[in-house]
């Protein structure tokens, strides 16, 4: 106890003289602020004890740098230091209590009035670490760095001078200071985290300001909650964590610091915010930035003229523009913004009471949405141009057909006339009177076979062409034969339906119906065709049979307004088109097999794909239905592409292709590719607009009919003409 | 002339005229200098002024000009700007007499349209009609022969030995699906027309026939079909006794004439289409086009898809006679070489006409000029160095149906207004 009270008191006696010491010299308080009279001791200790000097110049030697040397340096104090801490603080604190408050005051004062002496500002020092100057100056003159020493220098000065230790190299005022025992003593104190004056006490008794009596609310005198002293389960899940990771080889404190980049002052900030909170928070739109015209003092060019802002007086109010740029000589002269309050306040209407909604925009290229359809020039062949015309007929031609070889062309008209066309040249070849219009001509499907069944009015005329070799004519002439005594068929008890009667004068066949008949329609095997008469109710439709000179009607009762009537090209398949549907029946086992809603309001035609599986139907308001009956009853693409009613449809025997013909006079060639695939659906691809007939009494292209082995498309027009485009 | 009406008014260009024609043609071989605006007609009549300043009673002709082998026709800038040709050097124009028919002689008429002419024989040449009626002329307007026989119109006929003397044998092919050989004597004076029934009717065909060709010896006769055949006949009649039927068959009950009867000798089936035309070139080969889009060669029986147009004439000639020419259902003349390996792309294309070609025809001395005759009407002769035609011949008012040369400088050609038409005096390089 008493050497202790001793070294206090040579401490007192010490310290007494400090602040005396420290007085003179702000400068150096200026550097370390925490400057403190407990330095001394050692500092005086480090004077007085060489052994302990030694020691320290010793491990000086050892490790050359200076910087480093402060902490080593201070070791072999720390025994003396040590053992003065327990008491000294407790006692000394009191009578030390003045001076304490004395130095404070002092260093704060001192603090403040210094000036820095460096004048390159509060810049990083790591900016110049490669230059060879610290920074400017207030005039922009560089301040040059001094040389620093190298090792060997530093080393010879540890060596010559035993205080070298004390020096420090100041890299901010670039200067070196030497630490007066003082300050290492401080730094000493500082390091082994104590008060760094050793005249502060910090535990001083406490003094009870509080008032105990007359306290409106009593003061809690719970004890001290389990949550205070017990540690955290959470923070043990989070270091178990971090430890785990790191036994992992992640350290996660390690994470290099990113950096900011740039900051964009005009960028927009929506972006970060958005992310902050996760409500939809929408910033408001920033106003627009001013420009050159709105300066005071815009370019020449910014200034309308006269002539200019008279103009804005005749444009609508909202086009005209909003500000109209002046000049003036100086900042001093513009006047007061008249519009500033009405402005602001329409910002803050605008900010407060527009509402901001995010529009979902769906970011699809239109391009996109398109079908991926094969190039036409990959189609090819198809018709495209028209070179023969078939000139002859006085009226509007109606009808067409074209011999199964394809080298004759019989056409009808209105005119009361049958021909047949060579179709190589344009010659017409045959021509027959029959007295009234022709409604629709059709030869015989079989190639040996030249009988062309023609409709006008009420009969059904079956004309021999003449063509063939000797043999051929002989059959067609005993096909076309029949006894006229037996002139009806076997219907029986009512009114026949048709009567087969012989026509001397044209060498054919009439057979008479009882009501007009607008198509005929042969078989494959061309021994039996189909006459449909509209009006005819539940006999509309008759199917005649030319070998045995026999009619029937069809065994099913019609649902509508029969149009057209077309065989299955491969099966014992009857479709009837009426107004609304299309049925399709079986004639071997007489039953029907599917109904197919067109949804068309006036169906015109039909025509069946040759594999037998597709058909389309024509309608009189332009549209085209495409069926795939293995899909379903309804159709499987609906085209529109005709303004005009629609006269016929037609496929192509052999070529993918498929052809429209309607009253606006065009014909539309289309790509119609059926797949043997079942999966695969039909194919259809737009190819040509045929155009070159012309109107007349407001009908069109009035049939249409492909060549049986050429790309080749015939159109009948209602200008008396028959066209053949070619591929 | 040319000259003066230039002057100062386009750029000038030195030329020298240079020419493989003989002595009043001859232009002298300095170099002048000619505005660049000229075009062929322009030059033509240059070199007409010349020719008549040496040559005070030169009739003017019509000229075309050669530049490094190609006809000048569009303006000689525009030509020298196409070709990269300098403008600075002395320009070396060759001339030619224009390949032009100079006359157009009356226009025969027929009773209906004309569907075949051929002009193999120099002395005559020979008319298919479509009232079943062949013809033999000698000139234009000059008929010494009527074909009679056929009941339907005849499509196609074919001069078998052209260069017979007194006697001469032809075939002539029917849409009554049969051909029939006919005999004339050429040599006696006729004032009238004179009426010939056929010595020979070839059946066979179940469809019309197309197109007859014969061959160089003219001992087969070979005909196209639309029943997508092609039938070789043997035209003699005297060995006819051995294997072939013969009838004896009376004609309108007055003259009793021997008819006979032949059939096919022997059939090449691979077309699957009409036939559309035939010709017998070579002893070896026949080469037909079909509507099929093809054409073959028949020796050993190879078939060539060459097009994918149809197909209606077929001609075989040009350089050593093996370049095919063919026509169909397009406006397109196209020229394709078959020595050429690897491809069946046409070497030459000509597309000028305005619709189908119905019938081409190369020259039979000339292996660069070639005619087409189309349904616009036009007959156009062609130079393949050039791919613009060489002369438009539009005699016709309705389709050319068939052409061909006759006499080598004359170009004969029937059509749908039932005329036959005659344009002659066609000067040829040779």
């Amino acid at each position: 106890m008493k050497g202790k009270k001793k070294t206090t008191t040579q401490n007192d006696v010490e310290e007494a003289p400090s602040p005396s010491e420290k007085l003179p010299s702000p400068v150096v308080s200026d550097y370390d602020s925490e400057s403190d009279s407990d330095y001394e001791d050692s500092s005086a200790d480090d004077d007085e004890s060489s052994d302990s000097l030694d020691s320290l110049s010793e491990s000086d030697l050892d490790d050359a740098s200076p910087r480093n040397d402060t902490s080593g340096d201070l070791e072999p104090a720390e025994n003396e230091l040590s053992q003065d801490e327990d008491v000294a603080n407790d006692e000394d604190s009191k009578s030390d209590g003045s001076d304490l408050h004395q130095e404070g005051a002092e260093s704060d004062s001192s603090e403040d009035e210094v000036a820095p002496r460096n004048t390159i500002g509060e810049v990083p020092l790591k900016w110049y670490e490669d230059e060879p100057h610290i920074g400017y100056d207030i005039k922009g003159k560089k301040i040059k760095k001094k040389e620093k020493q190298d090792k060997l220098d530093s080393f010879l000065a540890n060596v010559d001078d035993s205080k070298n230790w004390r020096k420090i190299y100041d890299e901010y005022n670039d200067e070196t200071i030497e630490l007066t025992k003082d300050e290492i003593k401080l730094v000493r104190r500082l390091l082994k985290n104590k008060a760094p004056h050793s005249d502060f006490d910090p535990y001083q008794d406490y003094v009870d300001w509080f008032k105990w009596d007359d306290a409106k609310h009593p003061l809690s005198n719970a004890p001290e909650p389990k949550r205070r002293f017990i540690p955290s389960k959470w923070e043990a899940k989070k270091v178990v964590k971090y430890v785990r990771a790191i036994r992992n080889g992640y350290n996660p404190f390690d994470k290099p610091k990113e950096d900011d980049g740039p900051y964009l002052l005009w960028g927009d900030d929506s972006g970060s915010t958005e992310k902050a909170n996760y409500l939809a928070y929408i910033p408001a739109p920033k106003q627009k930035l001013p420009g050159h015209d709105e300066s005071y003092n815009p370019p020449l060019e910014y200034i309308p003229t006269q002539e200019e802002i008279n103009s804005y007086q005749l444009m609508f109010e909202e086009d005209r523009p909003k500000f109209i740029p002046k000049r003036f000589t100086s900042m001093r002269s513009i006047p007061a913004y008249e519009n500033a309050m009405k402005d602001c306040f329409e910002r803050c209407l605008d900010l407060y009471l527009c509402p901001r909604v995010r529009k979902k925009r769906l970011n699809i290229d239109p391009e996109s949405l398109k079908p991926k359809l094969p190039s036409r020039k990959e189609l090819k062949p198809y018709p495209i141009t028209c070179y023969i015309e078939y000139k002859g007929h006085e009226d509007a031609v109606t009808s067409i057909s074209v011999e199964a070889s394809g080298q004759w062309m019989a056409s009808g008209s209105s005119d009361g006339t049958v021909r047949i066309w060579e179709v190589e040249t344009g010659r017409c070849l045959r021509r027959w009177e029959v007295g009234e219009a022709v409604n629709c001509v059709a030869w015989n499907p079989l190639p040996d076979i030249h009988i062309l069944a023609v409709s006008v009015g009420q009969d059904v005329l079956l004309l021999n062409t003449g063509l063939g070799d000797e043999e051929e004519q002989k059959r067609i002439k005993d096909l076309l034969w029949v006894d006229s005594t037996i002139a009806s068929d076997d219907s029986g008890n009512k009114t026949p339906s048709v009567s087969w009667l012989k026509d001397d004068k044209l060498m054919g066949l009439r057979l008479r119906h009882f009501k007009t008949v607008t198509a005929v329609e042969w078989h494959r095997k061309g021994d039996y065709f189909s006459t449909m008469m509209p009006a005819g109710e539940s006999r509309a439709v008759l199917i005649h049979q030319l070998s045995k000179k026999l009619t029937q009607k069809l065994p099913f009762k019609l649902h509508g307004l029969a149009v057209r009537s077309t065989f299955h090209p491969s099966r014992s398949i009857f479709f009837v088109c009426t107004k609304k549907s299309v049925r399709v029946y079986d004639l071997l086992k007489t039953k029907i097999i599917k109904k197919l809603d067109t949804g068309l309001r006036e169906a015109s035609s039909i025509a069946v794909h040759p594999g037998g599986d597709n058909l389309i139907v024509g309608s009189k308001e332009g549209k085209m239905c495409w069926f795939d009956m293995d899909l379903s009853s309804k159709p499987y693409k609906i085209l529109k592409c005709h303004p005009k009613d629609i006269n016929n449809v037609i496929f192509h025997r052999s070529y993918p292709l498929f052809a429209s013909c309607s009253d606006d006079c065009t014909a539309y060639v289309f790509h119609g590719m059926v797949y043997a695939d079942l999966n695969q659906n039909p194919l259809i691809v737009p190819l040509e607009i045929l155009r070159g007939h012309s109107s007349s009494n407001g009908r069109g292209i009035l049939d249409c009919k492909f060549h049986p082995r050429q790309p080749w498309l015939f159109t009948a027009g209602a200008d008396k003409l028959i066209k053949l485009y070619c591929h | 002339m040319a000259e003066e009406s230039g002057e100062g008014s386009s750029r000038r260009l030195q030329v020298r005229f240079v020419t493989k024609l003989d002595a009043p043609f001859k232009v002298p071989a300095a170099a002048i200098a000619i505005p660049t605006d000229l075009s062929r007609f322009g030059l033509s009549s240059l070199v007409n002024a010349l020719l008549q300043s040496n040559n005070a009673d030169f009739e003017p002709e019509p000229f075309d000009f050669l530049i490094d082998g190609e006809f000048v026709r569009m303006s000689l800038e525009q030509f020298l700007l196409a070709k990269g040709i300098s403008a600075e050097r002395i320009l070396e124009i060759e001339y030619i007499r224009a390949v032009t028919p100079r006359k157009e002689e009356d226009p025969s008429l027929h009773d209906d349209w004309v569907s075949a002419v051929d002009g193999s024989s120099s002395r005559f040449f020979m008319t298919g009609c479509y009232d079943g009626l062949g013809r033999v002329w000698i000139g234009a307007g000059l008929c010494t022969h009527i074909l009679e026989g056929h009941s339907d119109a005849i499509t196609s006929v074919c001069i078998i030995n052209p260069e017979g003397m007194e006697t001469v044998t032809v075939a002539t092919a029917s849409k009554d699906q049969t051909l029939r050989l006919w005999k004339l004597n050429t040599e006696e004076p006729v004032n009238h027309p004179m009426r010939v029934g056929a010595y020979k009717i070839l059946r066979g065909h179940k469809s019309s026939v197309q197109s007859v060709a014969a061959e160089t010896s003219g001992e087969m006769v070979c005909s196209a079909s639309w029943d997508c055949t092609i039938n070789l006949w043997q035209t003699s009649d005297f060995n006819a006794e051995d294997d072939l039927v013969s009838k004896k068959r009376k004609v309108g009950g007055q003259v009793e004439e021997s008819q006979v009867e032949g059939e096919a000798f022997t059939t090449l089936v691979g077309h699957t289409q009409c036939v559309s035309s035939v010709v017998w070139p070579q002893r070896e080969f026949i080469y037909s086009a079909s509507w099929d889009h093809s054409i073959r060669r028949w020796d050993v029986e190879t078939g060539k898809n060459l097009t994918d147009i149809v197909l209606n004439c077929l001609d075989i000639g040009g350089e050593a006679s093996s370049l095919i020419a063919a026509g169909g259902s397009d406006p397109v003349l196209r020229i394709w070489d078959p020595r050429k390996p690897g491809t069946s792309a046409p070497v030459f294309q000509f597309a000028s006409h305005t619709s189908w070609v119905s019938a081409c025809k190369w020259h039979d001395s000339s292996s660069f000029h070639l005619l087409s005759s189309s349904y616009d009407g036009k007959v156009m002769l062609w130079d393949l160095r050039t791919a613009w035609p060489l002369s438009i011949i539009e005699s016709h008012s309705d389709k050319v149906l068939s052409a061909d040369w006759w006499k080598s400088d004359s170009v004969i050609s029937g059509g749908a207004d039932s005329k036959l038409c005659i344009s002659s005096e066609i000067p040829l390089v040779r």
